[in-house]
């Protein structure tokens, strides 16, 4: 079971941002859709361990993210929507490095696993570069290449095209729904994208009010903004 | 703007970080500690030139101009203030040892990755340990201080924009509040990001 939640709750300050949600999903590639503010980005962090349940129970990859979080975060990756706030190192071959740190790795393999990274993002020729003087859409790829380097068995992405042109909302989506052994939860207010995923999550006010076929989720979605 | 690391394989960019950093900071110090005379201007111009020539990058003397072009403001200020209050010999010599020093101390970083960098601070911190410095904290926090310099620059940049397509006057005091509102949602962000990296 790859998501499964129990009556669980999230409160931040003093609002219930996720409220009783009670879900199980067994997909590879998972749509969260939703208006502002209705908690896809709170759902998200919980799963990948940023944030903790006030209430309820939860599996991530059969794992509890409350007592398992080193193990987890280990076996899962996040991607966010902002690129500049993703990179950590001055060039893009090190950035893609620090994901291996936890590691240790000997040299040549710590290499080996990043020129691979870096070739399949199309990054290899900028991989002495300067992060920070990237574009917006090769900086996204920088995050994505440093997230898939672990390679992890759940990629959780929140919003990840929000800031990129079409070109590059396409390619980034493409490797992420590209089958490479790895599942993906997707926050996304793309709708097109989110009917290339499997499973579509939609979200309203902290609950979950419909789960399934995406084509399905979305035309709710939509006759809800009517 | 920010010295950078510029790939080689000279004998400084092989040499080991530790022994390095050490070795730099010698000569900073021998040239920091030269007195204020003519000849000790030309001392320090000669041991820059020669640490440039001998270090085995690609193309010493150029780096040694950009390096010298990247503190101009530096030079300016310093030679400006010190020539009406102290003479031109002080000037002159005061100026070059300061500028010496940064230039040579530049080296390090023009020779050695980030990476690298933080994996020698990282063991040059762990005897601290027992006063529970944790040297794996501190060599991260000094990296994503340093490549944060320049989106901060940026995001001020923005700020900046945004106030003038605004038609609001340049002031620091409207400068300020929005510009630590984004610095302060960028660290909120990067602190996620690093945690999804597997930083505790
Ligand atoms: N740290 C926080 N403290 C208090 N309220 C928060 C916090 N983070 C999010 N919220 C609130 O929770 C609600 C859901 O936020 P979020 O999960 O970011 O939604 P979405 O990603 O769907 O736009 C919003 O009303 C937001 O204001
Ligand atoms: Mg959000």
């Amino acid at each position: 079971m790859s998501i499964r939640l129990d009556n669980v709750w999230v409160r931040l300050g003093d609002t219930d941002v996720l409220r009783n949600l009670t879900l199980q999903v067994e997909a590879r590639t998972v749509a969260v859709v939703g208006e502002n503010g209705s908690g896809k980005s709170t759902f998200a962090r919980l799963l990948g361990g940023l944030v903790t349940r006030t209430a309820g129970e939860l599996a991530v990859l059969g794992l509890d993210p409350g007592s398992r979080s080193g193990e987890l975060r280990r076996r899962i990756a996040v991607v966010f929507s902002n690129p500049d706030a993703q990179i950590v190192m001055p060039t893009v071959a090190e950035d893609v490095a620090f994901s291996l740190r936890a590691d240790r790795l000997s040299t040549s393999e710590l290499q080996e696993r990043v020129a691979v990274a870096l070739a399949r993002f199309g990054l290899t020729a900028l991989a002495n570069r300067p992060s920070h003087d990237l574009s917006g859409g090769q900086k996204q790829l920088l995050a994505l290449c440093g997230a898939f380097v672990r390679r992890p068995e759940l990629v959780i992405a929140d919003e990840p095209t929000a800031y990129l042109d079409a070109r590059n909302a396409r390619r980034v989506a493409d490797h992420l729904l590209e089958d490479a052994g790895h599942r993906l939860v997707l926050v996304t207010h793309d709708l097109v994208l989110a009917q290339r995923c499997d499973v579509a999550i939609l979200f309203a006010e902290g609950r979950v009010t419909a789960v399934g076929e995406p084509a399905a989720i979305v035309s709710e979605y939509e006759a809800m903004l009517r | 703007m920010m010295t950078l690391y510029r790939p080689g394989t000279g004998w400084l960019h092989r040499m080991a970080t530790g022994p390095k950093i050490i070795l730099l900071l010698l000569v900073v110090l021998s040239v920091s500690l030269l007195p204020a005379a003519w000849w000790a201007a030309l001392v320090a111009a000669g041991v820059s030139t020669l640490a440039y020539a001998v270090a085995g990058l690609a193309d010493g003397m150029r780096e040694l101009v950009r390096q010298i072009v990247a503190v101009r403001w530096i030079i300016v200020i310093m030679l400006a203030g010190q020539l009406l209050f102290l003479g031109p010999e002080q000037a002159i010599s005061n100026t070059s040892r300061v500028v010496a020093a940064v230039v040579i101390a530049a080296l390090l970083v023009i020779t050695t990755q980030v990476s690298a960098l933080l994996d020698a601070v990282e063991r040059g911190l762990r005897p601290l340990e027992w006063c529970r410095v944790d040297s794996q904290r501190a060599a991260l926090l000094l990296t994503v201080t340093l490549s944060t310099i320049p989106v901060l620059a940026r995001l001020a940049g923005e700020v900046r924009d945004a106030q003038r397509a605004r038609g609001a006057r340049a002031s620091l005091r409207f400068f300020v509040v929005p510009f630590l509102v984004v610095a302060l949602k960028h660290a909120d962000d990067l602190g996620d990001a690093l945690a999804a990296r597997g930083v505790r």
